[in-house]
Parts: structure tokens; C-alpha cells; sequence
């Protein structure tokens, strides 16, 4: 069997589930909206938390907020799901599934077979949807692959069970009901834009929103001194993976934000967000420049020479201008 | 960016079906979703960061060959497993794990214990004795 169910590629995994799960409900909303909605840009450098051994900095909130806000927002009801033994959590999949309902699932990508090989990394927060089930094999709607893909139903246990950190056990989850769905108003929007904006100015710490850029900068600075020349050059990598890899539509969700803000302008007869759009456009253009620059790190291109001061003076420049987009934003979402 | 600037350097996804969603401005000035096959500085970190986990592993592939290291310490490492990962795979502790990964432990090793960690890698137990 397989469900009528509309797969369609997303930037982002976590916003192309929530979207093409709620389409199958006939609730359709763009990809950018998605990301608005669920307040879903933000900057963070955590020195204190490593993974593979080396700080953490994400352009995005905790996996999972998204989903969780945009539903919330939208009155959407979610039933979630968490087991300890592997067999139930397939029999219980299997079961919601016979009931036609597409079930949305946490993976590790590690073991993923349609996953390029140099993307096996032990990455647990992957969001996938399972739409229907031929014999031994499931048919899976994953947004950063074009087309439907399948997975035998060992391959399917082992990525649901994955290892390392945060590992899903067996997570999944469905839409329970619609029936108190609230359309996209102009009140959600702004509440969604002035979280995002918060986020990025007003967390009085230094390693959040537009002073994490800064301090990013700042400690980028000392990264030669800290860990060598290598271990520097592999810490700058880390970031412009967390950038540009799968998953945020270029330059770390800024131009999706900007999508976002262009068909919020619209939405709410702002033309001033269609011009904050623009200017956001610029940054997310910024932080390819800075990506392209720091690329010369791990990559010698003929006669360049580069001091990681030059690219965090790039960053300092992008957190000022960040600032600068977030506080125009605010005010307007303030206002009347 | 524009759409005219969407990347496409193919050095890893185009052999999949993975693709990465780029928003990117058409000539009116109105976002669109375009497919990107991937972008030379993302490319080159993602390899930036392998060939520093293949360096490591040739490292330990060596000790391996001077009989400091059992062949599951070069598998670990080249497959980006932590022993404490393979603890949590197979059941085993973390220490034990550890315990395997030097040659004189490993060698003594029964069949199906060789079994479950060859598995748990997803290599063969012949794969898991040897370094090639």
C-alpha cells in the first residue's frame, strides 16, 4: 500500500516533513513559511559542547522546534511516539500506517543507503516520512532526496535505533487532528517574526543570536593558538558545514528567512519586509563571501594568502549588519 | 544570491539523489526554490574533514601492522566509529570495546563476538580481521 501522499524536496528536513505532512491534510504552506512560522533562523557558538571533538555552532534553534512551534501556532494536534524495544516501534509504525496516516520519523543518517557516503556522519535528528509499505520494504518521503526512495525494514530499524548522541529510539510522530486548525493569520506571523527577532538580539549571553556571531569572530581569532594550524583549519570547516550542508538553503537559513520575509511583506501588506528581505539577501550573500574565503583554509588556491583575522572581521561585519536587520524587523512587528 | 549564481559543483551528491534546496532571486526579485548539486567551499570541508579522518586511520593502520593496535582500532577510526558508539551498538561496554582494540585481547576472540561488532560495523567478520 502506499498513501496518496505529495513528496516534495525542502531544504530542510524538519520544515519539508512538517510541510508535506500537513499538505496530506490539506493545509498547504511554502517551505520559507514553514522555517517563519517556526521562528527557525537563529546563530548559536557553544565552545563548552563539542561534537567530533569540536565546538558546536548552528544557525538553527534545537532540532524539533520548528515542528513543534509551527503546530503549536496552527493548532495543529501531534501524537508522539517513543519506544524502548525496536520490534514494537515497527509494529506500531506499521499499525498507524494501515490507518492511512503518514507517520513522520527521527533517524540517524549514519547507516542511510541513499545517503552520499561522505555525509555518514553519527548526525541523529534526520527527519523522514514513512507513506506506505510493499512487502518487506517501506516507502519513505525524505525533502532532501527528489523522489521517493525505499528501505527494507531492517534498514529502517537500524537507522530508527541509531547510536551516539541523541540517539531517537524509535521516535515518531503523526498529526492526531486538525479540527481546531487555525488558517495563518496576521497575528501568528508577527508573533513568529518577533520571536525570531528576540532570539537574535536579546539573550543576555554572549553565545546567542547576533553577539554568537561576534563572539564566534572573537574567538576565531585564537583558534591557531589554541588548537595549530590544522585543528584550526578543521574547526573553520565544521562551520561552513553547519552553513551550507543539506539543510538551510544557502548561507545557514538566511535566504530561506528572506523568502520567508518577502511572502510576509506580501501577506501582511508590509512592503517595508519586502525591502528587510533585500537587505537580508545581502548578508546571506556576505556569508558565502565569508564561506568562499575561509574555503582557502582547507583548500590553497594559487597565490591567496589568509589570516583567520580577515575572516572574522567578515563575521563582525555580518553580526552588525544582522543586528541591524533584526531591530529594524522588530520595530515594524512593534509598531501599530 | 540569484538564481543565475546558484552553485552547481558537483563533487559528492551528484551520484545520489540527494540535492540541497537553494532560495535564490529571480529576475523580478522574487524568491525561488532552485536544486543545487553543491557548492566548492561546502565540497571542499566536507573533504577537508575526511582527509583528516582518512590520515588518522592510515596512522593507526600502521600501528596496526607493527602489532600495536588490533585491526577493530583501524576499522573505528576509518568508519568514524567511537568505541563508545560501537559499546552502544553491540551492548558491550565502552572499556570492553577498548580491551579489542589490542591485538593480544582481539586474537582471542570466539567466532560470534567477531560476529556482532563485524555486524555492528556492517562489514564482514574476514573485513573485520583484516586491514585492506
Amino acid at each position: 500500500m502506499q498513501l496518496n501522499f505529495e513528496h516534495k524536496t525542502a531544504g530542510h528536513c524538519e520544515n519539508g516533513v512538517v510541510r508535506n505532512l500537513l499538505k496530506y491534510y490539506e493545509v498547504d504552506l511554502s517551505e520559507p513559511m514553514i522555517l517563519g512560522l517556526g521562528s527557525g533562523l537563529f546563530f548559536s557558538h557553544m565552545p563548552f559542547y563539542k561534537m567530533h571533538g569540536m565546538p558546536i555552532t548552528s544557525f538553527r534553534p534545537l532540532p524539533g522546534a520548528i515542528f513543534s512551534s509551527v503546530t503549536r501556532r496552527l493548532r495543529v494536534k501531534i501524537k508522539r511516539y517513543k519506544f524502548s524495544n525496536p520490534d514494537k516501534a515497527m509494529a506500531k509504525l506499521d499499525e498507524i500506517l494501515f490507518r492511512e496516516i503518514p507517520v513522520g520519523l527521527l533517524v540517524g543518517v549514519y547507516n542511510l543507503p541513499y545517503f552520499p557516503k561522505e555525509y555518514r556522519f553519527h548526525f541523529n535528528a534526520h527527519n523522514i516520512c514513512v507513506i506506505g509499505k510493499e512487502g518487506d520494504e517501506y516507502i519513505v518521503s525524505d525533502p532532501v532526496v527528489i523522489q521517493k526512495c525505499r528501505l527494507s525494514s531492517a534498514d529502517l530499524k537500524t537507522v530508527r535505533y541509531a547510536q551516539g548522541t541523541y540517539p531517537p529510539r524509535g521516535r515518531m510522530y503523526h498529526i492526531s487532528s486538525i479540527k481546531r486548525l487555525r488558517p495563518v493569520d496576521e497575528q501568528m506571523v508577527r508573533k513568529a517574526i518577533l520571536k525570531t527577532c528576540n532570539r537574535m538580539l536579546h539573550i543576555p549571553l554572549p553565545m546567542f543570536g547576533v553577539k554568537g556571531i561576534a563572539y564566534l569572530a572573537t574567538r576565531m581569532r585564537n583558534w591557531v593558538a589554541m588548537y595549530g594550524e590544522r585543528g584550526a583549519a578543521l574547526n573553520l570547516a565544521q562551520v561552513i558545514r553547519m552553513l551550507e550542508e543539506i539543510g538551510t538553503g544557502g548561507a545557514g537559513f538566511r535566504f530561506m528567512y528572506a523568502a520567508f520575509l518577502q511572502e510576509a511583506g506580501e501577506f501582511l501588506g508590509k512592503p517595508a519586509l519586502r525591502d528587510l528581505s533585500l537587505e537580508l539577501t545581502a548578508i546571506g550573500d556576505l556569508w558565502r563571501d565569508f564561506s568562499y574565503h575561509a574555503a582557502r583554509f582547507f583548500k590553497k588556491r594559487e597565490g591567496e594568502v589568509a589570516s583567520y583575522d580577515q575572516v572574522a572581521d567578515k563575521l563582525m561585519k555580518i553580526s552588525q549588519r544582522e543586528k541591524e536587520v533584526f531591530t529594524r524587523l522588530e520595530k515594524i512587528m512593534k509598531s501599530e | 544570491m540569484k538564481i543565475k549564481e546558484v552553485p552547481q559543483d558537483g563533487a559528492i551528491l551528484e551520484s545520489t539523489a540527494v540535492r540541497d534546496v537553494c532560495y535564490a532571486l529571480d529576475e523580478d526579485g522574487t524568491y525561488k526554490e532552485v536544486l543545487s548539486v553543491g557548492w566548492s567551499p561546502k565540497n571542499e570541508a566536507i573533504q577537508f574533514a575526511w582527509s583528516a579522518i582518512n590520515e588518522e586511520s592510515a596512522k593507526i593502520r600502521q600501528e596496526v601492522m607493527e602489532g600495536k593496535l588490533s585491526p577493530l582500532a583501524y576499522h573505528l577510526s576509518r568508519l568514524v566509529m567511537t568505541p563508545r558508539i560501537l559499546a552502544d551498538y553491540t551492548g558491550f561496554s565502552t572499556r570492553k570495546i577498548k580491551k579489542f582494540c589490542r591485538p593480544e585481547l582481539f586474537a582471542g576472540l570466539n567466532y560470534e563476538v567477531l560476529e556482532k561488532l563485524a555486524g555492528a560495523l556492517n562489514i564482514s567478520v574476514e573485513q573485520l580481521r583484516s586491514i585492506d
